[in-house]
């Protein structure tokens, strides 16, 4: 397996009025089971076919252990790929679609056999290896195809482009499970790209979200989590996302409508964007609570997700000033109300023009995208 | 409904009802019919000039196919999907299919001739003896020539859509597993087609059974009867001979045989599937 | 990704382009010239074949004559296919598969075996020798070829909204002229276009039915070639004239030509 470095790479397509890719720096350890989480029109499909080789890159370099591969066609790259649905070799068995691509490479006989049946045992559909795709569900066409793309043992990364999509409901958990432990088990190099944030935390290690053609954030579900570097990071993790509402520094503090609800000392006074999440506030009831301090809000919906403790909990959603939050919290208040919010002022997270605010010299503007803690 | 089955059935039962009828009975003069059972169908299977023309046409319709299907796949293989030269190779590819029959023979008269057409003066230049009036070899060349080129288009176009239904990640899996051009046809490419080359065969193979104009204009059937066909065949005997009783017979056995052909190939090819 | 052989690709578009560039050449000579020396690129072009076509009332009748038998064969063919098309498409009923496959099997017969009959039959019924006939014996062949089309376009339209149309209140008549007609647009412009390929094409069945005052053109084309006196000239202007119908409907269609055959049925 293969360590994968994408170094400041852009591409535009022939005919096209502006770049899909813009700059992405990227890097993935061997072994590292990594998501690229994007929304569509990010630029996801065409990252993965400038890693596959499919495209090479208008700009920029990309790097398989070290060494350029920019310019190397697919076939001699030893990559694989799992795509949307099931891509199989309609007229051939299950076990001929997996020596295939070691048949090509003129592996002898015994030898496919012994690696495909392994493959097969592992991922359980060694019960199938004389059937035809025709006869298998979706989910079992696309484990085979999954086998397709591991049993080669040169393989440098394997490449997912939104694998669960084609595959019935009910089985995309399996899926899931079986992709996370086949990982682990044989240590590969996995590239996961995908618009769902479930997926892509469940899965990966390691995340990078894709916005408009550029990297935005590489790192663990809880760094995303806690400390995005951008508006759109924030706002695209967590379910719902981060509430994100105009205000300023002034005096050391971060207001909200001139009040105060977190220190912001040794940053530049001015408008910016206040963010925190859901899970860091909680709206309590105005009245008959005189001692009560908080931002002034009122309750417009609630929505129930279960019950914690015999009390119910779900996530409430009001109107402070001009802009709509939802908090996640025990549903102790009634829509119409007036409440006060009160935000844990210590998680609060600044961002201007996009990018987060932060204390000390590094810098935290564009092109920072290398992992970040 | 109504409508089609009067309209087919006028179009069709009648008149068929009417070649069975005639098939079964000596017709001396219109107005005497004597019922001979099956005594016209014996008779047209020991006919020489019958079991001669049938050989012809086997030898043709073999000949056809075997060019006319790899030349059309390979065709429909080199067009390109998209951009602006795509249909006007289309529309170029598809005039021969839409010229009168006998338009297309004239052209190939013209064409091939010695002393008129660009090909035959050319094949001159090189010194070659070419008339396909009067040489059986250069009359059956000029004859499958112009078959090619009037009908491989039906093939490539049929192919070219069927080609067209193939999503790229199936080439994109390919190209990443390292498959050759070969392999590609063989295993993406070739599933795909099946349905699409059994109606192409069909077609060809029917209507290569049929065909009538062409050679006619071409050749008129000669030299002697070297390219007579069985269409012809039953021409010359319907229209040219009073002769119903054998004619109606013939046809019977014609439409016959061609159903039969085209129910052994469908059928041995629903076969296969099934396994 | 595949790289299209371009040498077969051309050299394919060739040997068809060149038989045809030469009928052309011959139209624009003289007969006198046609015969007496070969010229690739004509010296003295005229238009003096095609002048005669336009001018000589046996041409241009003949003309007429076809096109109108072509015309009236797809008419019929669609205002008769498209209800059965419904109807296969919308009812199960017994015996649809076989009617389906009979209809279909009609297309295998080979014209020569109607000769007779169709000969007796238009005679007798007084039809012989108008385009009518012509048209109709076509039917035979072009409207299973039309039912097929159709019906394959039709079923493509989701039976939920001939109910919406009933629920709303419509009758049939509405829904199918108004709602279905309209989505299968495309169907019915492959469906003209097999239809008159198949017409405008074909000789045989147009020879026997016709005699004198519907003789087509294919006919007229037939017939001086094996007169003595053989008009190289006006026979290949005539040849050209035939080809420029079917070109121009190619051409009006040619961005649903690829579509259209590849929808459900292939």
């Amino acid at each position: 397996m293969t360590r994968i470095v994408l170094e400041n790479v852009s591409h535009r397509y022939a005919q096209a009025q502006a770049d899909t890719l813009t700059g992405v720096n990227m890097e993935v350890p061997a072994g590292q089971a990594h998501a690229l989480l994007g929304s569509s029109g990010s630029g996801k499909t065409t990252l993965l076919n400038v890693l596959s080789g499919l495209e090479a890159p208008s700009g920029g370099r990309v790097l398989f252990d070290g060494r350029d591969v920019s310019r190397i066609p697919p076939r001699s790259r030893n990559v694989s790929q799992v795509f949307q649905f099931p891509v199989l070799y309609e007229s051939l068995t299950v076990v001929e679609n997996l020596e295939f691509p070691l048949k090509v490479r003129r592996v002898p006989g015994p030898e496919r056999r012994r690696r495909a049946v392994a493959i097969a045992e592992r991922l359980s559909v060694a019960d199938l290896l004389g059937a035809k795709p025709a006869a298998l569900s979706l989910f079992e066409k696309q484990l085979v195809a999954i086998g397709r793309a591991l049993v080669r043992p040169e393989i440098s990364v394997v490449l997912l482009d939104e694998p669960l999509t084609a595959v019935e409901p009910a089985t995309k958990w399996q899926l899931r499970r079986v992709l996370k432990s086949v990982q682990a088990e044989l240590g590969a190099t996995m590239i996961y790209v995908t618009h769902d944030q479930t997926e892509a935390l469940t899965f990966a290690e390691s995340i990078s979200v894709l916005h408009e053609g550029g990297i935005l954030q590489t790192g663990s579900a809880e760094t995303l989590f806690n400390r995005p570097s951008h508006e759109h990071v924030a706002h695209f993790i967590g379910s719902p996302g981060m509430n994100l509402l105009r205000g300023e520094i002034t005096d050391g503090a971060y207001r909200i409508a001139g009040q105060a609800v977190a220190p912001a000392s040794g940053l530049a006074a001015g408008p910016c964007t206040v963010g925190f999440r859901p899970e860091w506030a909680v709206a309590v009831r105005r009245a008959g609570n005189p001692q009560a301090h908080g931002l002034p809000a009122r309750v417009t919906a609630l929505r129930l997700l279960g019950t914690r403790h015999g009390q119910p909990v779900g996530v409430v959603t009001a109107q402070l000033g001009g802009a709509q939050i939802s908090l996640r919290q025990v549903l102790d208040v009634e829509p119409g109300e007036e409440v006060l919010v009160q935000i844990q002022g210590e998680r609060v997270i600044g961002f201007r023009d996009g990018w987060r605010l932060s204390t000390g010299a590094g810098p935290s503007g564009r092109g920072a995208s290398y992992p970040s803690a | 409904m109504l409508p089609v089955v009067l309209v087919v059935a006028f179009s069709a039962v009648i008149p068929l009802m009417t070649v069975v009828n005639y098939s079964l009975q000596d017709i001396f003069d219109p107005e005497t019919p004597l019922f001979v059972g099956f005594e016209w169908y014996r008779e047209t299977l020991r006919d020489p000039r019958f079991m001669a023309a049938l050989v012809r046409q086997l030898g043709f319709s073999a000949a056809v196919l075997a060019i006319e299907v790899p030349l059309g796949i390979l065709i429909a293989r080199s067009l390109p999907r998209e951009g602006r030269l795509a249909p006007v190779f289309l529309v170029v590819i598809a005039v021969p299919l839409l010229i009168p029959w006998n338009v297309v023979g004239t052209i190939w008269q013209i064409f091939a001739r010695p002393d008129i057409g660009l090909l035959g003066a050319s094949i001159a230049k090189l010194g070659l003896e070419f008339n396909y009036t009067s040489s059986v070899v250069d009359a059956w060349i000029t004859l499958l020539l112009m078959d090619v080129w009037h009908w491989t288009s039906l093939v490539a176009l049929l192919v070219y859509a069927g080609l067209a239904s193939i999503q790229a990640p199936y080439y994109q899996a390919a190209e990443l597993d390292g498959a050759s051009r070969w392999q590609v046809f063989r295993y993406v490419e070739l599933p795909r087609l099946r349905s699409v080359l059994v109606i192409a065969v069909l077609l060809r193979l029917m209507d290569s059974f049929m065909i009538y104009t062409e050679p006619f204009v071409l050749t008129g059937g000669g030299p002697g009867n070297a390219t007579t066909f069985l269409s012809q065949h039953l021409t010359i005997m319907a229209v040219g001979q009073f002769d119903l009783g054998p004619a109606a017979a013939f046809s019977v056995l014609y439409f016959l045989l061609i159903v039969l052909m085209c129910w052994l190939f469908y059928s041995s090819v629903m076969r296969e599937d099934e396994q | 990704m595949r790289r299209p052989r371009h040498w077969l690709l051309y050299g394919y578009c060739l040997y068809l382009l060149l038989p045809l560039y030469w009928l052309l050449n011959m139209a624009l000579r003289s007969n006198s010239d046609i015969v007496s020396r070969l010229e690739v690129i004509p010296a003295n072009p005229t238009v003096a074949n095609f002048a005669e076509i336009f001018t000589n009332p046996v041409w241009y009748q003949a003309f007429a004559n076809s096109l109108s038998y072509v015309v009236l064969n797809t008419i019929i063919s669609l205002v008769v296919a498209l209800p059965a098309a419904y109807t296969f498409s919308r009812y199960r009923f017994l015996g649809d598969k076989h009617l389906f496959f009979w209809l279909l099997t009609n297309r295998m017969a080979p014209p020569a075996v109607f000769l007779l009959p169709f000969f007796q039959l238009y005679s007798a019924i007084g039809l012989f020798d108008t385009p009518l006939a012509v048209a109709l014996a076509h039917c035979l062949f072009t409207v299973p070829l039309a039912v097929w089309i159709l019906e394959g376009f039709m079923s493509a339209v989701p039976t939920s909204l001939d109910e919406m149309a009933r629920i709303d209140g419509h009758r049939l008549a509405y829904f199918f002229f108004r709602i279905l007609l309209p989505m299968i647009r495309g169907g019915i412009g492959v469906t003209v276009f097999f239809c008159f390929m198949f017409s405008w094409v074909e000789l045989l069945l147009a020879r026997t039915l016709t005699a004198s005052s519907a003789k087509p053109i294919v006919v007229v084309m037939t017939r001086t070639v094996s007169a003595s006196g053989l008009d190289w000239g006006v026979l290949a202007a005539a040849g050209v004239l035939t080809i420029l119908p079917g070109l121009a409907v190619v051409w009006f269609v040619r961005r649903h030509l690829a579509k259209g055959f590849a929808m459900g049925r292939v």
